[in-house]
This record gives C-alpha cells, structure tokens and sequence, in this order.
C-alpha cells in the first residue's frame, strides 16, 4: 500500500464520516421531520389505497348493488368470502336470485383486493378501517349485507 | 459568589471548628463518597434520558414522551423497575466473581472521579500524576469485563469478554498517545497544571493542526474503550444477546449499565480538560469587554456545558455510524490510530520544542 | 496507633491474603484476580508512602497489561470452571519451605541494612523531574537501566514476530 492511497483513505473515511454527521445533525435539529406518529391521540394519515376490510356500500334507502352472482366469492383465492343467495319474487311474479347474507371472514382475508376487481356491478370496495382487534374471533365473521336491504334499482 | 469552592471552604471551616482533625477528615470524607455517589445517581438519570431523546431525534422519532412533562421522568420509572426486579444468580457460575463484578465496574468509576477538577478549585485529588492516574486506573476497568464475562459461565457472556478485552487493550495504546501529546505542550501530568495552561486559550485552539488530529484520536479512541457504538462489538445486540452481561439482572445489571454512562462522562470530562481547557472560559484575545462576560458565567457551568457537549458528541456517533467488524476494529486501531498518533506526537514534541504554538 | 498505620494493615492483610489465595485456590481464573487484588494492594500501598507514580505504573504495567495477558492466555487455553489437580503434599511442603527461605532472606536483608536518614531535599515528583532522572547518566540516574529495559522489550518484539511470521515453504 503505499503512502498517498494510505493518506487518501484516512481523508476519504473521516468525509465519508463528516457526510453520515450532517445528515443525523440535520434530523436532530429539524424536528418537524419526525414521522412517529402519535397513534390512539391523532389518527394517522392513511394512504388512498390502504386496504383495511371489505364493505358494501348501501344508500339511504337501505339498499346496495350486489345481484347475488357469486363472482367474488369464486374469485377469492382462500374462501373468505360466502355469498347466501335467496329467490325473491318480483312484482311480476318471477323469481329472481337476490343475496340473503353475503358472509365475510375478515380472520382470511388478506385484502388482496381480487374480490372488488372481480365484482361486475362495484357493489364491495374496500374500507380504510384498521382497528379489527375484537375479544371472541367469532365476532370476525361479519354479513356485510345490512337486515333489510335489498338490491338497487336497475342493478342486473 | 456561591462558587462550589466557597461552598467546600466554608463547609470545611465549620467542620474544623467543630470537630478534631480526624473526625473532620472521616466526615468529610464520607461527605465526598456521598457526593460521588448522588452526583452518579444524578448522571444516570440525566444521560439516560439524554441519549433516548438524542437517539430519537436522530432517528426521525419522538422519543419517550409519556412519564412526566415531554417523558422527563422516564430514566427515574426506569430506574425504580430495575430495583425492584429480582437480581438472579445463574445456576453455573462463579458466585463470588459472578456478583463481585458490577461494583468493580462502579468502584472503577469512582476512582476515576478523584483527580476531576469540576470546578474553579474544586477538586478532590489534585495528584501530581492526574494524567497517568487515570490512565493506569481506566485499564482496570477490563477487569470486571473480564470477570462478568467469564463467571456468567455462558458462551455469549465470554465471547462478549473476549472481544472488549482484545478492544479496550488496544485503543488505550492510541488513547494514551494522544493524551500525551497535550501532556507534551503543557509539561505536566497534573490535570491542574493542564487547566492552568489554557488560561491564555485552550489547547485546541493554541495547537494547531496536530492537536486536532489528537482530539480526534482521543474521541475514536474513548469510545472504543467505553464500549459504545460503533465499537459495541462487547455486546452486539445482533450476535451476542447482550455480551458480558448477558445474564445479569435487577441492580446488578443497573451497576454495569450506569457504570457505563458514568464512564462515559468521565471521558468525556477528561477530553474537555485536556483539550477544551477544564472550567476555563472561554476568551478571544484582547476582547476585554467579552472576556469579562465569559467570566461571569460560573466555571463549573463551563465545565459541565463541555463535558455535555462531548458525551452529546458520543452519542452523535452512536447513532449515525454502524458497528464495525471485529477485524475492521482492530485494523483501524493498528494501521491507522495508532501510526498516526505516533507521528502526530513527535510532530507536536517538535512543536513543542520549536515553541511554534501559541 | 493512628488512622496511617491502620490504612497501613488493611492493604498488607489485603495483600497477603489475596496472594495466599492465589495459590491456594484451584480455579485458575480465580487465582488470577486474586493476584489482580494482590497488585492492587501493592498499589495501594504506594500511594500511602506517597509514591503515586510508582503506585501508577504498577497498576498500569502488572493489573492493567499482565495480568490481563494472563487472564486472555487462560481464556484461550483453559477449560473453563474446570478445577486443577490437587497438588501432591511434598511439593505443598516443598513450595511452603522455598516461600520460606525467600520471605527469611528478605528478613534478613531488612534488618541487617543500616537505613539511613536522607537528609537531601527531596526530588518534586512532577514530569519534567522524571523525565531527567529517567535519561541522566550521573549518579543515580536510570539511563543504563532504561535502555537494558528496552533492548529486553526489542527482543520480546523480535521473538514474537519471528513466532508469528507464515513460513512460506512450510505451508506451499
């Protein structure tokens, strides 16, 4: 080794050294770049695709978008979807194939989001809820249909 | 003026007045072990909650913020938990060695404090020897290293031992050499004599270039041997649990993790007096109107506000660089330190004998 | 009998017994902070005659170098907590007589000197003093004995490189 590449290590470690200073210097003295946040007092800033549960979504009149026709649950790669379909009977008099319960078991999902991709008429989406923690892991099995709702109006 | 010398005069003036000599002497004595102690209760709070604080605004976080106003109180929570936790003896070890070692390690640390000028002649030891004093001392801290290391009878505990002595053995080398390079300029190995040198500016500033290569070899070389990041390979959280005290617990663990800070203060105040000028204010030249109000400030304030700043220092490193590897550790203290600060010292002897600094 | 003379006893005890215990003990790590102890004493002991340098280098030299070089050469050789042999009973009586005759020796020694007063100011034990006692070559100067130290030193380095250095033709 000889001597200048000797000097040119002792000077090029001690900057390299000075760099990794300035940089934790500068996080000491700004404080405003602090990314803990103070989780139970402020509510944390989710980003837009944050994935938490799935929903369906129902209007005013009690009434969501889902026409039963079990797209989601064929689509769900480990079965945490079941949809329970009934038959309605219209003012016609015809049968139609309507959702009793549409059960969701949050314990498998993996929001993965293939459920929501696979739905023709957007009737689930994704909710940005986080906080799942429950007593009894029955109380993870949820219907996401409200009692009473019923189909959308020209919804096929 | 209520300096810490008028204090310990006047103390030791009513002492007298109302004791013989001997009891005078045992009192007082007992009253500066009990000083040493508070001020180690005190540090280890203080340093505690400085280096979580410093450790998270370097890391982008908050840091503790729930016990007491912006988590002030957290190292006194801390501290309560660890006396009240069990202190527990593991089934193969050495006993005696086993539970001897932390206050070897405190006892170390407290005879480091001796020759500490903290104050405008405040002192406990002013030894002719300071200098070597501290150094012959400091090498005895590897010694409860040794014995935690080897009496916890535990593989991680050993290799944890084995590497701070391998360390510690070979950083004192360049710690020393750089601590002689002031002992050079100034003539003397008394720490008093060192303050008193830097009346006219502290050494830092009066000695050019090859001093600060000193103070940086110093600094490298303290932290080494206080085993703190980046040359905590004694106790490598990631390899070895917790090194030399993996299997401590309770107060004695409390002992060696104090022990700890303490002797990182101690450097710290010894590479202030060294090369910062001790309690020494801070003057600019001919500036008398400024020097005057430099000296109003009281010296312990200077003393302590340098010291801080070091261990501040110390912890900076701590969080910024990464651990090194055992043989990068030993190549950077024999390839590097050590060559350096040879020929750093005889570049400051011939200084010294040209008188080229201020 | 004052506070000085007790100071006194308290590190002889605290010398002897850590000695006897170093020999006498059969863990070997133990018999190596027993001699730690030991030195410290010793140390002590300088320091309460007032000869801090001296009291300095030996902790330096035999605490903080040799015994640690002891402590590192049991790490790596030893088996460890395992106990030594007992030792056969005539060397116990062997090793207790040369103890003995060295301790008598000494007696003798002391006790035969004639100590006289020095009545000369006493050198200031401050570094510059040092330093000139150390290189003088006048009377009672360390010169010679400084520089034979050294050439031992030399050769301790010479030795351990020669050990350490890879034989080339022993290892293609």
């Amino acid at each position: 080794m000889s001597i200048g590449k000797y000097i040119k290590d002792v000077f090029s470690g001690l900057w390299s050294l000075v760099v990794g200073l300035k940089r934790t210097l500068y996080y000491f003295t700004h404080h405003k770049e602090i990314i803990t946040e103070q989780y139970p007092e402020t509510k944390p800033v989710l980003p837009e695709r944050f994935k938490g549960e799935v929903v369906m979504p129902h209007d005013e009149k009690n009434e969501h978008r889902c026409t039963g026709c079990t797209a989601c649950e064929l689509a769900c790669p480990n079965g945490t979807i079941k949809v329970i379909t009934k038959f309605d009977i219209t003012p016609e008099g015809k049968k139609k194939k309507a959702i009793d319960k549409l059960v969701y078991r949050l314990e498998l999902c993996t929001m993965c989001n293939l459920c929501i991709e696979a739905c023709p008429s957007d009737a689930i989406k994704m909710a940005q809820t986080f906080e799942h923690s429950v007593y009894d892991r029955s109380q993870l099995n949820k219907v996401l249909n409200n009692p009473g709702s019923k189909i959308m109006d020209g919804v096929e | 003026m209520w300096s810490f010398s008028h204090i310990a005069d006047l103390l030791h003036e009513w002492l007298s007045k109302t004791f013989n000599p001997t009891f005078t002497l045992i009192i007082e004595m007992v009253l500066a072990g009990v000083a040493v102690i508070g001020l180690f209760a005190a540090l280890g709070l203080v340093l505690v909650i400085m280096e979580r604080k410093v450790s998270a605004w370097i890391q982008i976080r908050l840091g503790p913020n729930r016990v007491g106003p912006k988590g002030m109180f957290q190292s006194l929570a801390d501290t309560l938990k660890l006396l009240v936790k069990e202190g527990m003896t593991p089934d193969g070890a050495d006993k005696f060695l086993f539970n001897l070692a932390p206050f070897i390690a405190m006892i170390v640390a407290m005879l480091l404090m001796a020759p500490i000028a903290f104050a405008n002649n405040f002192q406990f030891w002013d030894m002719n020897i300071g200098v070597l004093y501290i150094s012959a001392i400091s090498s005895i801290s590897v010694i409860s290293i040794l014995m935690a290391g080897w009496a916890s009878n535990n593989k991680y505990s050993l290799m944890g031992a084995m590497r701070s002595g391998a360390q510690i053995v070979s950083y004192e080398l360049s710690a020393g050499l750089s601590v002689l390079s002031v002992v050079v300029l100034t003539g003397s190995l008394s720490l008093n004599d060192i303050i008193h040198s830097q009346e006219n500016g502290w050494w830092i500033f009066k000695g050019h270039l090859p001093i600060w290569i000193s103070f940086i070899t110093f600094i490298i070389a303290v932290t080494a041997e206080t085993n703190r990041a980046p040359f905590d390979l004694a106790e490598a959280e990631s390899e070895l649990t917790a090194g030399f005290h993996t299997e401590y617990s309770g107060m004695k663990f409390a002992l060696f993790f104090l022990a700890e800070y303490v002797n990182v203060f101690i450097v710290c105040a010894i590479g202030a007096t060294l090369f910062l000028g001790g309690w020494m204010p801070f003057h600019i030249g001919h500036l008398q109107a400024f020097n005057h109000v430099m000296d109003y400030i009281p010296s312990s304030v200077w003393f302590f506000g340098k010291t801080f700043f070091l261990i501040f220092v110390i912890m900076w490193f701590r969080w910024t660089f990464p651990r090194l590897r055992i043989d990068q550790l030993l190549n950077l203290e024999w390839k590097y330190l050590l060559p350096i600060s040879m020929i750093n010292l005889l570049l400051v002897t011939l200084m010294a004998i040209m008188g080229w600094h201020f | 009998m004052n506070g000085s003379t007790i100071i006194f006893y308290l590190l002889a005890a605290l010398t002897i017994v850590c000695g006897v215990l170093s020999v006498s003990t059969r863990q070997i790590f133990r018999a190596a902070i027993y001699l730690i102890f030991s030195l410290i004493g010793i140390a002590g002991i300088y320091f309460w005659l007032d000869y801090q340098f001296i009291a300095a280098v030996q902790v330096v030299v035999y605490v903080g170098g040799i015994v640690v070089l002891i402590i590192f050469s049991i790490f790596l050789t030893q088996q460890a907590g395992e106990l030594l042999p007992k030792q056969k009973i005539g060397r116990k009586i062997f090793s207790v007589l040369a103890v003995f005759c060295g301790f008598a020796l000494t007696m003798v020694q002391v006790y035969q000197h004639a100590f006289y007063e020095n009545d000369g100011e006493a050198v200031k034990p401050v570094v510059a003093n040092i330093g000139k006692q150390m290189l003088s070559t006048k009377q009672g100067g360390y010169a010679l004995p400084f520089e034979v130290v050294s050439i031992l030193l030399l050769a301790a380095l010479v030795g351990c490189i020669v050990i350490a250095i890879s034989k080339k033709e022993e290892t293609a």
